[in-house]
């Protein structure tokens, strides 16, 4: 009944993404945290390994390739290895084109999702984050309201990644009278739209090399055509239990990536002639974030299969993603504990991986995958 | 151009290794199993001369079941078929090369591709046996492939420098480390070598003489290094290692 094995086919995206995380994003984390920048050959690269055009069906110029929430989630954790923000650039465009692909009219499929199929990485992205404090998920202040036949969205959001290249954004609005998820919209909402401003790049404590933007919607009108799913709308809630799964995902990559690089560390630092790592004190803490990574992993896996096979996972992906957003941070921090004086300065990567998992309880939405 | 690529299964080269305390064998649980990175590196060119002229890569292993991981790996890099000879027991050189010359037979490639050695046991056999065993010219260590019609220059590294051989095909490379760097296998590429041709082969159909001609009798670990010194004048140095390091 339960059955915790991946497919061969799993087990050999996530060796390939491991080794590709591993050589390729690790030593390119730490300049793109100072740059502000991915590497745009990096990206490039990346979007070869077709991460975004691999579930797209064949007849949109996809590869035609299943698409599952637990693959998604091994995807998600092994990018994040190598770099939490170049992980998310490079899956932005997952933003738009996998809810169009999931819940998009024939119409919307062939216009845009061709777009995510070419040889050149292009960004794509969603708007779901409000810049409010009492922000929440089923209560959007962002408003799209209808208009003969088009409809009129206004309101403010914060953290879009990509917006500033993306050719279009997909906003999350709310368009009907109905409360909770279900009066929840999403909108095909053009790059040069009347209405819509994209501001400052935001600065953020983490997260350093993707950039996001607040995104400002004034009376932006677009045609009926953009509301994804036409008048049967969009499943939000389902959509949020996926974005859910893949953000905690890569939560366990920046933890596994912490583990890793503190217990090695634990293993070479010697102190009073043995190697740190056979004290008590700092055998216990590793393996506590061993446990957490384990754990949370195994949360992230049963809401990914439960969305693998069709069912609601509103519960288990919100526990998965709550949990792994506070061990992260709890993980993050043990590893730049076990490594002293040395895990506060910039030499190490543990204080950036410190910085980027605060992120995993600050963003909620950031990631549909 | 139809290219064979024969690989094999090793220890990831990150592994750390453990003999057996007899001594006959590693200790394999724990273990990541790989392609042999030469190898890898002969299906990354197999794939670029058919993206450059067209053709067929073909791959070929001889091992027990689980050998299938490899050459589907193999597949998602873009090999379009791959060949399982299945035998359980280990086998020597020479048995390889007979059973890659048979299947050779069958298969007619123009190129047979592989790795100079296996990074586990690092004979450095199986290519040029292979190669005396068909006839065929053979390019060892190859750090550059390039073609002229049917005609092949083959750039090798040799002990003090280069050398570059040209000869008619079919012929059988060897490749070495600087050839080329072997791509990762796409989403997509993983997702469609599911669907790609595996056919098993029992060793034992083939007609050939397997038995062993070698005989692996004990493992054993590398001596541990000793801690270094320090000495205290040249003089010291040089009486040093002539007396107990015997260098000089």
């Amino acid at each position: 009944m339960v059955d915790f094995q991946l497919t061969e086919e799993q087990q050999m995206i996530r060796d390939t993404i491991g080794a590709f995380a591993k050589d390729e994003i690790r030593p390119a984390a730490r300049p793109a945290d100072e740059s502000c920048a991915a590497p745009d050959e990096l990206i490039q690269k990346i979007w070869e390994l077709g991460l975004v055009r691999g579930p797209i069906p064949e007849e949109y110029g996809g590869d035609g390739g299943e698409r599952s929430a637990v693959t998604g989630a091994v995807v998600a954790e092994e990018m994040a290895y190598g770099d939490l923000s170049i992980a998310l650039h490079s899956l932005a465009p997952r933003l738009f084109a996998y809810p169009l692909l999931e819940m998009g009219t024939e119409d919307q499929k062939k216009t845009h999702l061709s777009r995510f199929t070419g040889p050149k990485f292009a960004a794509g992205t969603a708007a779901i984050i409000e810049p409010r404090w009492d922000f929440d998920l089923t209560e959007l202040a962002t408003t799209a309201t209808r208009d003969g036949n088009s409809f009129v969205i206004s309101g403010t959001k914060c953290c879009v990644p990509l917006a500033e290249e993306s050719d279009a954004i997909l906003v999350y609005a709310r368009s009907g009278g109905a409360g909770g998820f279900g009066g929840v919209d999403a909108f095909i909402v053009p790059r040069d739209c009347g209405g819509l401003k994209i501001g400052d790049r935001e600065k953020n404590m983490g997260l350093r090399g993707l950039a996001t933007y607040e995104v400002l919607f004034e009376k932006c009108k677009v045609g009926s055509d953009a509301r994804v799913g036409a008048d049967k709308g969009i499943d939000f809630s389902r959509l949020m239990s996926e974005g859910r799964v893949a953000f905690a995902a890569m939560a366990v990559g920046v933890m596994r990536a912490a583990f890793d690089y503190a217990r090695d560390y634990a293993k070479e630092r010697r102190a009073f002639g043995v190697p740190i790592a056979t004290k008590q004190a700092v055998a216990f803490m590793l393996a506590d974030m061993a446990i957490e990574i384990d754990a949370a992993r195994l949360l992230i896996w049963e809401a990914a299969s439960r969305l693998d096979k069709g069912g609601d996972a509103l519960r288990e992906s919100y526990l998965a993603k709550n949990y792994a957003a506070a061990s992260a941070l709890k993980v993050a921090d043990n590893a730049v504990q076990v490594l002293g004086g040395h895990g506060y300065i910039r030499e190490h990567p543990v204080e950036m991986w410190l910085r980027n998992a605060r992120a995993f309880a600050s963003l909620d939405g950031i990631a549909t995958v | 151009m139809k290219i064979l690529v024969p690989i094999k299964r090793v220890p990831d080269p990150a592994t750390t290794i453990r003999v057996l305390p007899d001594g006959s064998g590693i200790a394999t649980d724990n273990v990541k199993w790989v392609i042999n990175p030469f190898d890898e590196i002969a299906i990354e060119e197999a794939l670029r001369i058919k993206e450059k002229q067209g053709g067929e890569v073909v791959l070929i292993t001889i091992g027990q079941s689980t050998w299938q991981e490899q050459l589907r790996t193999g597949l998602a890099m873009g090999a379009d078929r791959a060949i399982l000879i299945k035998n359980d027991a280990a086998l020597d050189s020479l048995a390889l090369a007979r059973i890659l010359a048979k299947v050779i037979g069958d298969e007619n490639p123009e190129l047979v591709l592989l790795g100079k050695q296996a990074i586990d046991d690092d004979s450095n056999q199986v290519g040029q046996m292979l190669a005396e065993m068909l006839g065929w010219p053979q390019a060892t260590f190859a750090s550059k492939v390039e073609f002229a019609d049917k005609k092949v220059t083959v750039t090798r590294e040799v002990d003090g420098g280069l050398e570059t051989i040209a000869f008619n095909l079919p012929a059988v490379v060897t490749t070495d480390l600087r050839l080329n760097e072997p791509r990762y296998a796409s989403l997509p590429g993983i997702m469609k070598a599911r669907k790609k041709e595996l056919k098993e082969i029992p060793a034992d159909s083939l007609g050939v003489d397997l038995a062993p001609k070698l005989k692996i009798k004990t493992l054993a670990a590398p001596p541990k290094r000793q801690a270094g010194r320090k000495v205290g004048s040249v003089q010291e140095l040089v009486q040093v290692l002539h007396t107990e390091a015997k260098v000089i």
